[in-house]
């Protein structure tokens, strides 16, 4: 019996053409002085477009016999969006609000998608955590982090 | 004996208050996350990176190596404990190491781990100190074409030898080589796959690719499978003091587990894991009682525990003496040198040979103080993986977008972590190996520019790659890397037939 071609795999087979275009356009496009056109900055980038061209070639041949690795178990999607999206806020809210709320809120959402339910604790644990880390990093490695709305406190 | 006199140079180094502290530093830093699940040295070395860039060279090479070591010797308590590998070389200790902790003898499998790495680790460290110079000197006849291909043998090897499949390992590498041709390049000045970012400009950063396929990619991972989060941690049962008979069974593994760890370590296959499933298979076969094995036979502890060790030993000899790194963790090691604007090979022992031999005599030391680190206060070290698993997930993800934000205040560094973690995601869900993508992004461009340097110099005449002999000889090993599984395949499925 056929074995359905696998979504996954093909999808991720696209995302490597994809690349290989990508990566060929730019070499395609580069203003090369005449100097370096022999062994310029081109060749490299034609070499890896090429060879990711070929390997996705081959992926889909894996992929139409059936040897694509699928996804072993059940996925909880739930909990990928969740920590997808908490970064995704967490690196806009960064420098507007500062690194103290960003970080106690990636904190708590990564704990929630992991199966806690302990909210209290997730954010105490949070605020402990989240608190030293910024004291350290600005007071004794004398690095630069966005202190935000709560820049009146620290 | 010049390598002695070093080394004894090399112990005045590492002895001194500060560096012995270093040290201390990295080893009880190592054993904690060799002991947590979910961040290994790689990681960690990683996001130490933007910290210690002020710091002395030397000690911050002690503290990394430390860590090193001590991540090895702290994995193996997790796998025998809790039956998840703290990190990759520990996968094959958990098959025996936690059958032995559920029949009440965890201790003895704590004890056989922690002393053989000992001795592994010593004799590992050893093998360094005297094949390094010789290495040096073997390095010394190495030109940009011989660079080149010794650079084309470890792609060749890292795709071949690493996980399941072959292709997957080499998308893997394609992908580390994509990632690496972005930004300016150095030999000419032009902008490659910028897309008009300003930041884009000075390329995308190996710390930021590591700490993305290994932190966030891992987290996404772990979050997807419900079925992988809860795990029982054993109590220690038993003596740590280990039987008469007990040992009489390890000293041989130990040894053995040496043997097979350092050359493997040597070679650019990608560090700790091949040697262990190694161990662990010339164990079974030489083992009186192999109808133990499955159920908990210390030589099956003893063995890859010491291989693990050993590999790591290994691992140090090409990346200091060449610049060659055969693992995920030396790629990173090798992006540090690169900070200190350090250039690893001859030149290094020669001219920073306080360095090297005060990091080399620190293995030593920090063998003994992993020793005592992890066998009368073990008991301590396992209180850690009582850790709720939603809470180090959240603190591993809190400091890796910490660790690369604080490089350059970047938040587009975190935009370029959120990507790569999918695709780190989607990897490790597929089961692409992650090392070969590492070595490829911190070796692409070493590697492009010895190509060019190299036809620089014959004037564009491709043919110096092969009329240099050292670079005919590393070329043909790679073909043969390739060429050689292909025909005794198609031997093998000959000869059936030829038989029928």
């Amino acid at each position: 019996m056929q074995k359905p071609i696998s979504r996954a795999g093909l999808l991720i087979g696209l995302g490597l053409l994809l690349a290989a275009a990508v990566i060929g356009y730019d070499a395609a496009t580069m203003n090369v002085p005449a100097v370096h056109a022999k062994v310029g900055p081109r060749v490299f980038p034609t070499l890896v477009s090429i060879g990711l061209a070929v390997a996705a070639i081959a992926h889909f041949w894996q992929c139409s016999r059936g040897q694509f690795h699928e996804a072993e178990g059940t996925t909880d999607w739930f909990a990928v969006g969740t920590i997808a999206a908490a970064l995704v806020i967490h690196m806009n809210i960064l420098k507007p609000l500062g690194f103290l709320p960003a970080g106690i809120f990636l904190f708590t959402m990564v704990a929630f998608a992991f199966g806690s339910r302990r909210l209290l604790r997730d954010v105490v644990v949070g605020i402990v955590v989240v608190g030293l880390t910024y004291f350290a990093f600005t007071r004794f490695l004398g690095l630069q982090l966005p202190p935000g709305i709560l820049g009146w406190i620290v | 004996m010049d390598a002695l006199v070093a080394l004894m140079d090399g112990f005045a180094t590492a002895l001194s208050p500060i560096n012995l502290l270093w040290s201390i530093v990295g080893v009880t830093l190592g054993t904690l996350i060799g002991i947590l699940p979910g961040i290994g040295p790689a990681l960690t070395i990683a996001l130490l990176l933007p910290v210690t860039r002020n710091l002395d060279p030397t000690g911050a090479f002690i503290m990394f190596a430390g860590l090193y070591y001590g991540a090895m010797y702290g994995s193996s308590t997790t796998s025998i404990l809790l039956n998840t590998p703290g990190e990759s070389g520990s996968i094959v200790t958990a098959l025996e190491g936690n059958r032995m902790a559920r029949s009440g003898r965890g201790a003895a499998a704590l004890s056989t781990a922690a002393i053989g790495s000992f001795v592994a680790g010593t004799l590992g460290t050893l093998g360094l100190t005297l094949l390094a110079p010789q290495f040096v000197k073997f390095a010394l006849l190495f030109g940009p074409a011989e660079y080149f291909a010794l650079m084309v043998l470890a792609f060749t090897t890292v795709t071949a030898v690493l996980g399941a499949s072959k292709l997957r390992g080499v998308i893997s590498l394609l992908l580390g080589l994509a990632v690496g041709l972005a930004g300016t390049d150095i030999l000419t000045g032009q902008p490659r796959l910028v897309f008009g970012i300003p930041s884009m400009l000075r390329g995308i950063d190996i710390v930021v690719v590591a700490v993305g396929l290994f932190a966030v990619g891992e987290a996404l991972f772990m979050a997807s499978r419900k079925d992988l989060r809860s795990a029982e941690i054993l109590p220690i049962k038993g003596s740590l003091f280990m039987t008469r008979e007990e040992w009489r069974r390890s000293w041989k593994p130990w040894l053995r587990g040496t043997a097979i760890g350092f050359p493997f370590g040597c070679l650019p296959a990608g560090g700790t894991e091949i040697p262990t499933f190694l161990s662990y298979a010339v164990e079974k076969k030489l083992a009186r009682k192999p109808e133990e094995f499955g159920h908990g036979a210390i030589e099956g502890v003893a063995g890859p525990e010491a291989a693990n060790n050993a590999a790591v030993a290994g691992v140090l000899v090409p990346l200091l003496t060449l610049g060659l790194p055969t693992s995920a963790t030396a790629a990173i090691l090798l992006a540090a040198f690169e900070q200190y604007n350090l250039q690893p090979g001859p030149m290094l022992f020669s001219g920073s040979s306080t360095l090297v031999w005060g990091l080399i005599a620190s293995l030593y030391i920090g063998n003994v103080m992993l020793l005592v680190l992890n066998l009368p206060l073990v008991g301590l070290w396992v209180r850690l993986l009582s850790i709720p698993q939603p809470l180090l997930y959240s603190g591993i993800l809190l400091f890796s977008t910490l660790g690369v934000y604080s490089m350059s205040n970047s938040v587009f560094d975190l935009m370029v972590l959120f990507v790569v973690g999918i695709v780190g995601f989607l990897m490790r869900r597929h089961d692409f190996p992650v090392a070969p993508a590492i070595i490829g992004l911190i070796m692409g461009p070493l590697a492009e520019a010895q190509f060019r340097r190299a036809l620089t110099i014959s004037q564009g005449d491709p043919i110096v790659f092969l009329s240099h002999p050292l670079s005919l000889f590393l070329l043909t090993c790679s073909l043969a890397m390739i060429v050689v599984p292909i025909i005794l395949r198609l031997v093998a499925r000959q000869t059936p037939s030829s038989i029928r």
